[in-house]
């Protein structure tokens, strides 16, 4: 059984055929990073027109790639959200002309749960499949939240961020710092050359649900630190590399970058994977939890997954391979899956939903 | 206009709370501060304050740029921190939502104060020190020409 799945929630116009939710026959991911870089962030309406271009081609190469005919598929899946509501339109507009064409069952999945399950997808593949109860941290630029995942996949939400998300503090400390977007791959880069101990940030104190996150205070933390120095020359610099060269290796930023900087970088950096790991291994004992999955697009960083690693935690971690981690339709395609086979259909009452929840 | 004092994370969100009751139906709210400055802390006490959602709900809406709260009365929590020109402000399409009965609270909202109704507050948050903030309330005059839009 094949589906066709469609992402378009925010950056990237993806589409991907899935087979039995294991194998992935395609999965297509036109990124509009290009587009976005300049700016230092998404902006709306370029997304919403880009995913327009992009859409068509985006969906045909990914049936031409899978060898797959529209007769082929048992259905379409399509975000339903959170996302930009005129950028999830476009994906869900087109994935509901095409449902009622070719006359195929529609499916709506949540984009969290398309993170979840890009674990799940490899986990099949593997044949050894997730032990439930899981722990699911899935953390990117616009979400930080804990969820326990049950057999049947059930969720309940155990804990999120109260102000910003993790990959959120990645992009507004590049950006004060003249470092280009996203900054979750430039810092990371970069960690590696600062001393992680430099810089003495204090974590977050919950008050009320302690698994909660809170990603303000170390931005803020960021800031003073800067501005208690002149870095002023260096951030100019770093702009000026950014001019010249639009995507600069770990060389080039090195060169424009003092020691103090890359201590600063590092030392949030391993602010922030405490943060994570720590509520992530405390959601997990809470739950008594046979697996944690860590997913999103800061699942990417190295640091954060050589210290999973590190942390010899006693249950399994998964991450997903990186063209899984960022977000991407093979995900959304592998969610829809357990949905078709028991047959949870949507009708074309399916809507767009900016603020839609998981749990 | 008022200048008020806080000590505290906990003392920002009362004021917010406390600005919220006096806020009319429909109010625009541009926040105005730096990076950590306590915009969204003080959103979270105006939601508070309006009761439609717990401060706990409320978050960053710098990557979704919009966030949603409350069902009979509505609050539109928006973020300006990403958007770089005037164009991409228009798309997002404020002049439509600004028709509807609710509360806009507004982050980095004095980027585009030519695009901001003339009706509204500014408030502007300062840290004095460590978690001490001084927050402003300003009521704007209107700009020669306001009347006639």
């Amino acid at each position: 059984m094949r589906i066709l799945g469609i992402e378009s929630s925010c950056d990237e116009t993806a589409a991907s055929v899935v087979e039995n939710g294991t194998q992935i026959l395609s999965s297509v991911v036109a990124s509009q990073l290009g587009t976005h870089g300049k700016y230092g962030g998404v902006v709306p309406e370029l997304a919403s027109r880009e995913h327009l271009r992009a859409i068509v081609p985006v969906v045909r190469e990914a049936l031409t790639q899978a060898a797959t005919k529209l007769e082929d598929l048992s259905a379409v899946a399509v975000t339903e959200g959170p996302g930009l509501v005129g950028s999830l339109l476009v994906g869900m507009t087109y994935a509901k002309s095409l449902c009622f064409a070719v006359n195929l069952p529609l499916i709506g999945v949540n984009h969290l749960e398309g993170h979840i399950h890009a674990v799940v997808l490899e986990a099949r593949q593997e044949g050894t499949g997730v032990a439930y109860p899981a722990l699911a941290l899935v953390a990117s630029g616009g979400h930080t939240h804990l969820f326990e995942v049950q057999p049947g996949f059930h969720y309940r939400l155990l804990g999120k961020t109260r102000d910003d998300a993790a990959g959120e503090a990645y992009d507004k400390v590049a950006k004060l710092l003249g470092f280009g977007y996203p900054g979750g791959p430039v810092i990371d880069g970069l960690v590696p050359y600062g001393n992680p101990r430099a810089v003495r940030f204090t974590l977050a104190k919950m008050k009320g649900n302690v698994l909660d996150f809170s990603f303000s205070g170390l931005k803020t933390a960021v800031l003073r630190w800067v501005e208690a120095r002149d870095l002023s020359r260096e951030i100019e610099a770093r702009r000026n590399l950014l001019r010249a060269t639009p995507q600069p290796t770990t060389e080039q930023w090195l060169a424009v970058t003092a020691p103090a900087t890359l201590d600063l970088l590092a030392s949030f950096q391993r602010t922030v994977i405490l943060e994570l790991l720590g509520r992530a291994a405390a959601a997990a004992e809470s739950i008594q939890a046979r697996s944690l999955i860590i997913s999103g697009g800061v699942a990417c960083n190295a640091g954060l997954r050589a210290a999973a690693r590190e942390a010899a935690l006693p249950y399994p971690v998964y991450f997903p391979t990186p063209g899984l981690s960022t977000d991407n339709a093979a995900m959304i395609a592998a969610a829809a899956f357990p949905k078709l086979e028991s047959g949870a259909f949507d009708d074309m009452s399916l809507t767009a939903r900016a603020n839609l929840v998981l749990a | 206009m008022p200048v008020f004092r806080t000590a505290s994370e906990e003392e920002t969100i009362a004021l917010g709370e406390k600005l919220a009751r006096q806020l009319p139906r429909r109010a625009v709210v541009l926040l105005i501060g730096n990076l950590g400055a306590g915009k969204t802390t003080l959103a979270k006490g105006i939601v508070k304050g309006l009761e439609v959602a717990a401060p706990e709900e409320v978050s960053s809406p710098t990557f979704t740029l919009i966030h949603e709260y409350g069902q009979s009365r509505r609050v539109y929590h928006i973020d300006f921190y990403r958007l770089e020109t005037a164009r991409e402000l228009a798309t997002l399409g404020l002049e439509e939502l600004f028709d509807r009965e609710a509360v806009f609270l507004i982050e980095w909202g004095e980027r585009f104060p030519e695009y901001m109704p003339a009706e509204r507050l500014e408030i502007r948050l300062r840290e004095v020190q460590g978690d001490e903030r001084e927050i402003e309330v300003t009521v704007p005059a209107p700009t020669r020409g306001a009347e006639l839009i």
